[in-house]
């Protein structure tokens, strides 16, 4: 398995690379899977919503494009003369829809598979040296928002368990608590790092990160990927120039392939959930 | 000496997705594809606003060309200007206004373009950097003041002759937009090729027929391969996610 998070940016700005560069259907379908596939063996058990939001965001574009744009020879039906939404619906405007929500998903797909394999700890500990105090300052600071949503929910259903309605007068008895919760929580943050003497002297390892083979072969890979991308020419996909896109050349096929590393990784080493876990 | 969980392969799935890696790989390889299969053939009408009314027929080896190629392959003087993802406009065509105005458009007639739609012309929807054209197809200019003045009615037969539009469904690399020729700004230098130095048998006066790109080669017969790469990798992938489906997250 891929443990190293520098392994993972390097994967991650490989698979944005390929989801921006080239529009073409055909590999962004391949792509797709190999996200998946990526996703998989290091899937944990609440990743659904993010999923979710990504196709959300995926369809959003398709309705705008063929309800704005009057563009394209395939006419699927045409309304009458209606401000804005009015005149020809093609389907050459849902294919360049459909094009842009694609790139939307993997993109959102990409940072899944990123905030599911790279614990914020990890990057902190890769930072260099001078950065590492902004980075445990940053990497708290982010951590706190998630932290303060779930403080909502539970002081919520808190409520909602004494039969107490939640609405926007209950606003002062749902704030109150939260700004209590969170207070405490800063505190208990702080008292760790004093705990652990952040700050005090040079920082010690309690879980030193190597790298393994698995993860100099996605970052080999990732590379690969990305010197193939950017250097050989991509064949733009434009649904109202032709609406048929062409079949992506070899290279482009293997770029794509290179970035499935992970999950070849995945699938050839047995998982060691306890060292995942740790 | 048992080997560590983390280190130990599955010498099965090792062959299976070797054997799948390999039947893409190969498929890669086959996929070499013919580059140019076939010579392809589309009218240019340009009209001025004196009424006279040029044509050219331009042969080209790709499945497709953009209008603006189609101008630039014709030999006719032109000048174009690029307006973003719309695509390049006319601004002076065969020498036509004589001054390019400002802006390339100035306040009075203007080059207007076309696409040949059955029996009647329709304003294109596009510049001429972002149109394509096909093989039988036919794009028309004209100089005139005001909205959808199409040019006059010629048929495809006398403009490009005897060279009915060839039978599509080839293996050859279709050039997307973007690798077109970019919308140059100022006049273009165009270099015809040798077959465009040999008069045609053009039906009227001013018909040229105008030859571009590599000369044409016999197709091979390797159009499924681009197919079968990508099949390949596709049931590569599914099968990695099959497996890696089967186990459980960490």
């Amino acid at each position: 398995m891929i443990h190293h998070p520098l392994a993972w940016g390097g994967w991650t700005i490989a698979a944005l690379a390929a989801a921006f560069i080239d529009r073409n259907p055909y590999l962004q379908a391949l792509l797709l899977l190999v996200v998946i596939n990526v996703y998989l063996p290091y899937r944990g058990k609440r990743r659904a919503s993010t999923w979710k939001f990504g196709i959300a965001l995926a369809i959003v574009p398709i309705f705008f494009s063929v309800a704005l744009s009057r563009f394209g020879r395939h006419v699927l039906f045409t309304l009458p003369p209606i401000p804005i939404i009015g005149g020809r619906w093609t389907l050459d405007a849902v294919a360049f829809g459909a094009s842009t929500g694609l790139a939307l998903l993997l993109t959102v797909a990409v940072f899944a598979v990123l905030q599911t394999t790279v614990r914020s700890a990890d990057v902190v500990a890769v930072l260099p040296r001078p950065l590492y105090r902004p980075g445990t300052t940053v990497a708290l600071a982010l951590a706190f928002a998630p932290k303060t949503l779930a403080a909502f929910q539970s002081i919520r259903d808190a409520r909602q368990l004494r039969g107490q309605r939640t609405s926007w007068r209950s606003a002062p008895a749902l704030l109150l608590p939260l700004l209590l919760t969170t207070l405490e929580r800063a505190l208990q943050y702080g008292e760790s790092l004093d705990a652990r003497g952040f700050g005090s002297g040079r920082r010690s390892r309690y879980r030193p990160l190597h790298w393994t083979a698995a993860d100099l072969l996605v970052v080999i890979a990732s590379l690969a990927a990305i010197v193939l991308i950017a250097v050989l020419p991509a064949v733009p996909y434009n649904p109202y120039v032709n609406l048929v896109p062409v079949l992506p050349n070899p290279d482009r096929l293997l770029a794509v392939g290179l970035l499935a590393a992970p999950a070849l990784t995945a699938s050839l080493l047995r998982v060691d959930h306890a060292r995942h876990r740790a | 000496m048992e080997t560590p969980p983390t280190r130990s392969l599955t010498i099965g799935k090792t062959i299976w997705l070797g054997a799948a890696a390999s039947a893409a790989l190969i498929a890669a390889l086959l996929s070499i594809r013919p580059a140019h299969a076939a010579i392809h053939h589309a009218a240019l009408v340009i009209q001025h606003a004196s009424g006279s009314v040029i044509t050219r027929c331009v042969a080209f080896a790709e499945d497709q060309i953009t209008g603006l190629q189609l101008v630039e392959r014709s030999n006719v003087e032109y000048e174009a200007q690029g307006f973003g993802s719309v695509g390049s406009a006319m601004c002076q065509l065969d020498r036509e206004p004589s001054t390019v105005p400002p802006g390339c458009f100035g306040s009075g007639p203007y080059w207007q373009y076309f696409h040949r739609r059955g029996a009647t012309w329709q304003t294109s929807a596009l510049g001429a950097s972002s149109s394509a054209l096909h093989d039988g197809d036919m794009d028309g200019w004209r100089y005139a003041v005001g909205a959808n003045q199409a040019p006059s009615v010629v048929a495809f037969a006398s403009v490009c002759g005897a060279h009915a539009p060839a039978p599509a469904a080839t293996a050859t690399p279709v050039l997307g937009p973007a690798q077109a020729t970019p919308a140059p700004v100022g006049t273009p230098a165009p270099i015809p090729s040798p077959e465009a130095m040999v008069p045609s048998a053009s039906p009227s006066p001013d018909a040229v027929l105008t030859s571009t790109g590599p000369p044409a080669q016999p197709p091979k017969p390797t159009a499924m391969a681009p197919w079968l790469a990508f099949g390949s990798m596709a049931i590569l992938l599914l099968t990695l996610g099959a497996i890696n489906l089967r186990r459980r997250g960490p």
